[in-house]
């Protein structure tokens, strides 16, 4: 589990992950559910669910020390496994016909966001983060996470000025990448 | 793509971007060189940053939309769910999506819950099938039926259920413009599904009008066990189950709910308290309209809602409807079922839905309503929240202890079948309960202040009802009597215990082990009352039995051989005790018995060594049981403290007056953490502490130490009582100390009538407090009365208590210098020097004691001009105070 790369994240808070992970699929379900009923307003919001596990986390001695911000961003990180994970299968039950019992409706497909599109946006994160972590870290925390751009430049101890430029150049560089 | 391409990448973006559009083509094309790919993905990059993305920019939402949550419109029309086929999604809930399915070979229609992405985690997985297991243990008309249950070859798991073809209970009533007789007879049928949950120990919540259908044929049922709880799994902070919290509805959810606290019995309550509102009043007691869980909370904690009989009036009024009003007495019985369900506090609520269902009954028979909010369960979870620290040092939740206990009550009201099951079930929560108020040894509180006797009054009522039940009946007197004796309450616990031994005696054939154990409890009670003879009498009948039919080693026959041994020490038997406490702790060790039983064994043993003197002995058994119990319990717990005083005891005796004090202050410390300061043991360590400073002269702290204590014991257990005596005996030497003679007598006598009373005449805390008074009528110059005092008490001593005994000794010293203040120099010295004797055979030579014998042996003799003996306890003298012996 990437998790495990977060310096703040050691193996003695692996079984809390498990609950963050719950979180994050909760509200993703919430948020489908608001798309699918045809809501416009359906926005990732600093999520009740994700504040609510923070709570319950920061109570557990090893994650006391862990600032509220850094909670979020591992919250984000959660976000994003669960996407991807749930793109995966989604993939994988298409391609393994006779299996496919359960699984995506194509029928109802959301535009351009497909599971191939966010399995090729991890991907292209991926590049991105080896060669600056820290902008991908910014682009994970911003897309998947939904931290306002202040939250970010606290996160990463930089100005407001240097996530927003710094946003811009990773948004069009992946967004040309997935294109491409 | 390395560090420095990527720099470079952003770099020459930047600096393109501030270029006007036309430019930058050609100003990447120069800077690029012949870097054909670098000046593709800076092309790609301008181009991407003007025109919108489809996934970057659209963000979360529609990823998940695409991703999570969704069942294949495939499914439909396959017969995939074992002999079912999905007709159409009736529902999502926040646990699983819900279709309709048919059966072909019966021609019968069932729902199927599905959980989508079950891969993601065990947590959901696990809530699923707690959900499923939830369904199949109940069986209640009100409650739609578990049928099957499998998983996908994929691993999505899937349960059917018996599909209720109905209406949402507040839509049903308003389509039929139900009258409020009505709506309530509908609720009734509500309240006996939750409450046939809950006597699973199944609480529903997530109760709510679309969770109850109301089908063509006027049926009610309960749907949606998706976020249910089993009542014995504890909330513990861990608690990994609220992860889903979000699912609640907070319209419906008690205030507990909303807060994110354990939730019990009490929260369905509230619940069907809103549903109520609802129903009478058409509309909720608050407006939930997209309110978040924390908004939801602050509102209800702000004010109460609007009293039912304002809001109905309201409502009618705005939709111009004429509603059959029941009038105004009737509105009252509303708004009081309406707002005791829906209490803020959870305690001040109906305690049990069946509570509710009476008052509902009540209220449609056009009975008084017997509902007010100071119930028991109001002054249960006072006290719980009193002693909250033991209930957690338990490791249980103050909430689980109420629900149990009230589950407990409910549960028993409907065994209708006394099934081992409910055996095992009784037993274990009789333990829990015992448990609970263990620790002190006679009270957990001032039995004035005690609600929770109130709780016990309600176990009562139920208890009374078992009239079918007479074996569980006579089991629950019996547990209440054990707790009423516990917390003081000794008459209460007489009457039940009584009952208890009286049915069993009625039920049960003569030499069952049940009436042995009847027995065997009333005795204890008796040692608590100080009946000493009758304690003797029932404990050895109970012990024949056990003799006749059960093994030695039983639990029963243990517990009978321990309790004979408690009164053998109690009446002043302490060889007959000690022999009999012995063989049980051998046969402890041998059959391995280790943990709490052999702890308080030894320790019975021990009190026996101790009350016949032989103080070694005793101390090595305490310091053994400290240790045991240092080991089980950690440092901080009420049996180590327990030990502490113990031990503490020996050390006074023994003259090692510092450790003694020392012993003492930790016991205290430990009493008064546990208990608080107001509670009899926090006094017994304030006596000791007070006798050990006066044996320090460490005058003002014991005399406050002791005035503290005698207070707490005085309302604690009313005047007459061994604890109250002890403290008058403590503050007595104390004044006698400071030479205020007047108020020691006064407080010896209180002391010796306390004793004489509970003890009668032979009893060696008879003789102390009769050697006590006499030393004040000693300085008071009244030597004819105290002598006769110091004799008798001295006869009760050797009748009593061991050979050469510390007290024996005392005695003869104290007559000695009562008769050398006569003149009677030569009666004096034969007895100072029979109490020198037994004194300077003990271990520790240096008490105040023994230099006052050798004072009075050198003034006799020296009056009888006997000039060797007299000159040899001088030079005695001197040596012991030149160089104090410490002999330890």
């Amino acid at each position: 589990m990437e998790l495990a790369d977060l310096p703040e994240v050691s193996g003695v808070e692996r079984a809390v992950i498990d609950q963050l992970f719950g979180a994050a699929y909760e509200e993703l379900k919430r948020l489908a559910a608001s798309v699918r009923r045809g809501d416009p307003s359906a926005t990732l919001t600093p999520t009740a669910l994700v504040n609510e596990a923070w709570l319950k986390l920061s109570a557990t001695p090893a994650l006391a020390q862990l600032p509220p911000l850094h909670f979020r961003r591992i919250a984000a990180r959660a976000m994003r496994q669960v996407l991807i994970e749930a793109a995966r299968r989604r993939l994988a039950d298409k391609r393994g016909a006779g299996a496919s019992l359960v699984t995506f409706d194509e029928s109802l497909d959301q535009g351009a966001t497909t599971p191939e599109s966010l399995l090729q946006l991890h991907d292209a994160l991926e590049a991105l983060a080896a060669a600056n972590p820290r902008q991908a870290m910014l682009v994970e925390c911003r897309f998947f996470g939904g931290l306002e751009t202040a939250e970010i430049a606290e996160l990463l101890g930089v100005s407001e000025a240097t996530v927003l430029r710094d946003w811009r150049a990773a948004r069009a560089w992946l967004s040309h990448e997935l294109r491409g | 793509m390395n560090r420095a391409r990527w720099d470079l990448l952003q770099a020459l973006f930047e600096a393109a971007l501030v270029l006007p559009e036309g430019e930058r083509a050609a100003f990447v094309a120069r800077e690029a060189g012949d870097d054909a790919s670098l000046q593709v993905s800076v092309l790609g990059m301008l181009q991407a940053d003007g025109r919108d993305d489809p996934l970057l920019d659209r963000s979360i939402p529609a990823a998940a939309a695409a991703t999570v949550g969704r069942i294949d419109g495939r499914v439909l029309g396959r017969q995939l769910f074992g002999p079912y086929r999905l007709l159409r999604v009736l529902g999502e809930g926040g646990m699983g999506v819900v279709y309709l399915a048919d059966r072909a070979d019966l021609g019968s229609q069932a729902a199927i819950k599905i959980l989508p992405d079950a891969w993601l985690s065990p947590v959901r997985r696990e809530r699923f099938v707690a959900e499923q297991r939830t369904l199949a243990q109940l069986n209640d008309p009100g409650i739609a039926r578990l049928y099957d249950a499998d998983t996908l070859p994929d691993g999505t798991p899937w349960f059917a259920m018996e599909y209720v073809d109905g209406v949402p209970l507040t839509a049903w009533c308003r389509e039929r413009r139900a009258t409020i007789r009505q709506r309530l007879e509908l609720f009734r049928m509500v309240c006996e599904a939750v409450q046939h949950a809950h006597s699973h120990a199944v609480i529903h919540r997530d109760i709510k009008p679309s969770n109850i259908l109301v089908r063509g044929d006027g049926v009610v049922k309960l749907l949606d066990f998706g976020i249910a709880k089993q009542l014995e799994s504890v909330d513990l902070p861990a608690d990994q189950t609220r992860t889903g919290l979000r699912v609640l509805t907070p319209a419906y959810a008690a205030p507990e709910q909303l807060r994110g606290d354990p939730v019990g019995v009490h929260s369905d309550v509230y619940s069907l308290g809103v549903v109520l509102y609802e129903l009478v009043t058409g509309r909720l007691p608050y407006r939930a309209a997209d309110r978040t869980p924390e908004e939801m909370a602050a509102l209800v904690a702000a004010a109460p809602p609007q009293r039912p009989s304002v809001a109905a009036k309201e409502e009618s009024l705005r939709a111009g409807e004429v509603w059959t009003a029941p009038g105004s007495a009737a509105w009252a019985d509303l708004d009081v079922l309406c707002l005791t369900a829906m209490h803020l506090d959870a305690a001040r609520r109906y305690r049990t839905v069946e509570v509710l269902l009476r008052e509902v009954d009540r209220y449609l028979n056009g009975e008084p309503l017997e509902a007010r909010p100071d119930t028991v369960r109001y002054r249960m979870v006072k006290f719980a929240g009193r002693h909250r620290r033991a209930v957690i040092a338990a490791g249980i939740a103050a909430s689980l202890l109420v629900g149990l206990v009230v589950f407990y009550t409910v549960r028993i009201t409907r065994a209708r079948n006394a099934a081992l099951a409910e055996a095992a079930r009784t037993g274990r929560i009789q333990r829990f309960m015992l448990n609970l108020f263990q620790g002190g040894e006679n009270a957990v509180a001032p039995a004035d202040s005690l609600r929770v006797v109130s709780l016990l009054a309600g176990g009562e009522r139920e208890a009374a009802t078992l009239d079918r039940e007479p074996a569980v009946q006579a089991e629950l007197y019996q547990t209440l009597g054990t707790v009423y004796q516990r917390l003081g309450k000794l008459d209460r616990a007489d009457t039940l215990l009584q009952r208890a031994l009286t049915q069993r005696q009625g039920l049960l054939p003569p030499g069952d082990p049940e009436i042995a154990a009847s027995l065997i409890a009333l005795g204890q009670l008796r040692i608590d009352q100080a009946r000493f003879e009758e304690a003797d009498t029932l404990v050895r009948r109970g012990r024949a039995l056990t003799q006749a039919v059960l093994p030695a080693d039983h639990p029963t026959a243990v517990e009978a051989a321990v309790t004979l041994g408690q009164v053998l020490e109690k009446r002043g038997e302490y060889a007959a005790a000690i022999a009999l406490l012995d063989s049980v702790v051998q046969r402890d060790t041998a059959g391995r018995t280790t943990g709490p039983e052999l702890g308080a064994h030894l320790r019975e043993l021990a009190d026996a060594h101790f009350y016949a003197g032989n103080y070694p002995l005793a101390d090595s058994l305490h310091r053994r049981v400290l240790t045991m119990y240092r080991a089980r319990y950690g440092e901080r717990h009420p049996e180590v403290a327990t030990e502490l005083a113990s031990v503490g005891e020996i050390e006074i005796m023994l003259g090692r007056y510092p450790d003694a004090e020392q012993s003492y202050r930790e016991a205290l410390d430990i009493t008064r953490g546990w208990y608080g300061e107001n509670h009899p043991e926090t006094a017994a360590n304030l006596t000791r502490l007070g006798r050990a400073l006066t044996y320090e002269r460490e005058i003002p702290e014991a005399t406050s130490a002791l005035e503290q204590a005698l207070a707490i014991q005085e309302r604690v257990f009313g005047p007459v009582h061994p604890q109250v005596a002890e403290a008058l005996n403590e503050l007595g030497n104390l004044d006698f100390d400071q030479d205020r003679y007047d108020l020691a007598a006064m407080r010896f006598r209180r002391a010796l009538d306390i004793y004489r009373q509970i003890f009668g005449e032979r009893h060696q805390f008879v003789a102390v407090a009769m050697s006590n008074l006499a030393s004040v009528l000693v300085q008071q110059k009244d030597y004819r009365t105290a002598e006769d005092l110091y004799r008798r008490s001295i006869g009760i001593y050797e009748a009593t208590l061991a050979p050469d005994h510390v007290n024996t000794g005392i005695g003869h010293i104290k007559l000695g210098r009562t008769l050398l203040r006569q003149r009677r120099y030569g009666e004096a010295v034969v007895e100072s020097r029979a109490g020198y004797d037994i004194l300077i055979r003990q271990t520790d030579p240096a008490t105040s004691f023994i230099r006052a014998a050798r004072r009075d042996l050198a003034a006799g003799f020296d009056s009888l001009r006997q000039p060797e003996l007299s000159a040899r306890f001088h030079a005695e003298l001197a040596d012991s105070l030149v160089q104090p012996a410490v002999a330890r």
